[in-house]
């Protein structure tokens, strides 16, 4: 493989943003606001280079790879920040969310790519798209995990009234809690249509749909209806957190210990 | 750098660092005494220009003088004017010159010299005191420079520091809380427990912050109605106060109430009818209105007077840390204004009006046949120096040191000099 030179940039201009987001949070600074999503922006184009080289490697979307999923996972998760930043104008969440980004980027770099032969099957824009939103889902979801955690610490503090720095540098409850519901929002549309576009290739591919990483998926989807259903009911504060982090644990799980252990259908490799 | 020839920026002051209440109140001008006061000023002859900054923790005279005791003077005026023992008004006072002068101006605009520090109000009287003078015909040149420039200084202390961002009074901080919990404060509803004089605060600051519903409740409903139609508010009797209840997002506690008037179950009862969604109480009774217990309820939030006072002496904290780089950036300000005044020194001002001159003239001769040069040049010389006598002799015999100023800077102007 490449040795992913437009990769790197993309780290580095995602470690950019970053770090003038840490300045903008300590020092805030209005006519700068604009510069860590703009960084991103370019970060993400860079990244997507890198990704198209991968992808005309391995003649599909780059998922196959471990490597290039992971580095997949962290351009979704470019694309969800700024499906964030843009729907809701708060730029107080780059400092705790752009780390995920530069992390899960980086580790898609270094990790080695298989040349390993496809499962059959597993090619076609219908899969390609069933992974792809899958992958966008759980980058939607880790930042719903992540806006949880920013909830419950701002809901401590002013409980504790510790009102320091950490304090007065973090959003409102209840943006934290709008931003966690668009994030949810956009896991849950996405996690579901994946899920529709899985079923109907399994449908074609395997005489039996019992798999349990379906099963998991469609526990993914009932946490987080649950929980969108019991917030149209009323439901706010930290119990749509705490049930936000519960859903996360449910995705993780899933992506973990369902794939690597329960679900022989799904390691594609 | 500090002088135009030999005019010097003066300031004769009393603020609450140096003079006591009762000397300050002696030396407070009003609206119609600082135009009488400019007045007197003038008429004794002590300085070319004056401006005078009045708000109720300082008294400062700001002027351009070419006499050195000007500033014994101007106390010595403002005293007998005042009917002020001279020793009293003058060990109260403190007095500066040239550059301190500016730099004390720079810190006023900019909040350094405020009690609450950072404080805002401070720039518009500094804006304000200009106005006044510039309408009394007491500014020229210098002093108007000044305090536009000490205006924008104060501007830029505010917007690149955080000075002036995190709020030092209890009821700002009391609503800068709330909008932790709820964002924007102007769609929620307010609930006032109380209308005496701290209640009538939170109103105010509630009115301010752009909250469009705001409830008084007080056990006297006169007071709560009269309050309400000041403020656009909505008068809650007494007696619907457990009614009201839910429908508040923000309740905040004033009464003189011996006994807590919100109990635990009365907030129980209101979030079930909120269905969770969060409250906001901030208790600034003595002794407490809400029960000890409601603290203890889901998404309900809970600030006491004591939680306040420390959120202040934080603010005050984080406001301090900034002073350093507000300090860079009026020196920074101070700088460019001293290098201003420094050019309107006479010779400076002739100097590069010759050369000004000189280089026109070249400009031109380039343009004739070089056998010819010489003459016209001789020919422009003498042409220069005839047209500029007559000028240049009135600007430098010009006595007013302000006047003098005035029309250097002219000079500057017409000809371009500082380009």
């Amino acid at each position: 493989m490449a040795s992913h030179l437009y990769g790197w940039l993309a780290v580095a201009c995602y470690a950019a943003a970053e770090a003038a987001a840490i300045r903008i949070l300590v020092a805030p600074r209005e006519r700068a606001a604009w510069l860590p999503p703009a960084l991103v922006v370019v970060g993400l184009a860079l990244h997507f280079r890198d990704l198209l080289v991968r992808a005309r490697a391995l003649g599909s979307v780059p998922y196959r790879t471990l490597g290039g999923s992971v580095s997949l996972f962290g351009w979704m998760l470019g694309v969800a920040f700024l499906l964030l930043v843009l729907r809701h104008r708060e730029r107080a969440i780059g400092p705790f969310l752009i780390p995920f980004v530069i992390l899960t980027t980086g580790i898609g770099l270094v990790l080695p790519d298989s040349t390993s032969a496809p499962a059959e099957g597993t090619h076609g824009s219908l899969f390609a798209l069933h992974v792809t939103l899958a992958i966008l889902a759980y980058a939607a979801f880790t930042f719903s995990f992540v806006l949880s955690l920013l909830y419950l610490v701002q809901d401590r503090q002013l409980r504790h009234r510790a009102t320091g720095v950490l304090f007065a540098r973090l959003p409102a409850l209840e943006v934290i809690g709008r931003l966690n519901r668009t994030s949810v929002r956009i896991g849950l549309a996405t996690l579901a249509v994946s899920l529709a576009f899985g079923l109907m290739e399994a449908r074609l591919l395997w005489s039996s749909l019992s798999d349990p990483k379906i099963a998991w998926a469609v526990v993914t989807v009932l946490v987080y209806g649950f929980l969108l259903w019991m917030e149209r009911r009323g439901w706010e504060g930290p119990r749509v957190a705490i049930l936000s982090i519960v859903g996360f644990g449910v995705v993780m799980f899933s992506y973990t210990v369902v794939n690597v252990y329960l679900s022989a259908a799904h390691r594609f490799r | 750098m500090t002088t135009a020839g030999e005019a010097r920026l003066l300031l004769l002051g009393w603020n609450f660092r140096t003079a006591a209440l009762s000397v300050r109140e002696r030396v407070a001008f009003s609206g119609d005494e600082v135009r009488e006061a400019l007045d007197r000023i003038r008429r004794e002859g002590l300085v070319s220009e004056s401006v005078i900054v009045s708000t109720c923790n300082r008294s400062e005279i700001y002027g351009v003088s070419e006499e050195t005791r000007a500033g014994e003077g101007l106390t010595r005026c403002i005293s007998e004017w005042r009917g002020l023992d001279f020793s009293e008004a003058a060990a109260g006072s403190f007095f500066r010159e040239g550059a301190d002068a500016a730099r004390h101006l720079f810190r006023v605009a900019s909040g350094l010299e405020s009690l609450a520090l950072g404080e805002s109000e401070v720039l518009g009287q500094v804006r304000s005191a200009l106005r006044v003078a510039r309408e009394a015909g007491a500014t020229r040149a210098v002093l108007h420079r000044l305090f536009e420039t000490a205006v924008a200084a104060g501007k830029r202390v505010r917007t690149e520091t955080e000075i002036a961002r995190h709020p030092l009074s209890i009821p700002s901080i009391g609503f800068e809380l709330a909008t932790k919990v709820f964002g924007q404060l102007e769609e929620r509803t307010v609930l006032v427990l109380g209308a005496g004089e701290t209640g009538t605060l939170f109103a105010e600051q509630a009115a301010a912050a752009g909250v469009r519903d705001i409830r008084l409740a007080n056990r006297g409903f006169e007071r709560a109605d009269g309050l309400s139609r000041r403020l656009g508010g909505r008068p809650v009797p007494w007696e619907n106060l457990a009614r009201t209840l839910p429908e508040a997002d923000v309740v905040v506690g004033t009464t003189a109430s011996p006994t807590p008037v919100v109990s635990r179950s009365d907030v129980e009862a209101a979030m079930h009818e909120r269905r969770g969604r969060p409250m906001f109480f901030l208790d600034l009774a003595m002794p407490r209105d809400f029960e000890a217990g409601v603290a203890e309820l889901y998404n309900v939030y809970v600030f006491g007077l004591d939680d306040l006072g420390a959120v202040a002496e934080e603010n005050r904290r984080r406001r301090s840390r900034e002073i350093p780089l507000a300090e860079t950036i009026l020196e920074e300000e101070l700088e460019r204004f001293l290098a201003w005044f420094g050019n309107l020194a006479v010779v400076p001002t002739l100097n590069a009006l010759r050369a000004r001159l000189a280089a026109l003239r070249d400009a031109e001769l380039e343009r004739l046949p070089a056998d010819e040069r010489e003459r016209f040049r001789a020919f422009a010389d003498a042409i220069a120096a005839r047209l500029l006598h007559e000028p240049l002799r009135r600007l430098k015999s010009e006595s007013d040191a302000s006047r003098k100023l005035d029309r250097v800077e002219a000079v500057r102007h017409l000809f371009d000099l500082d380009s």
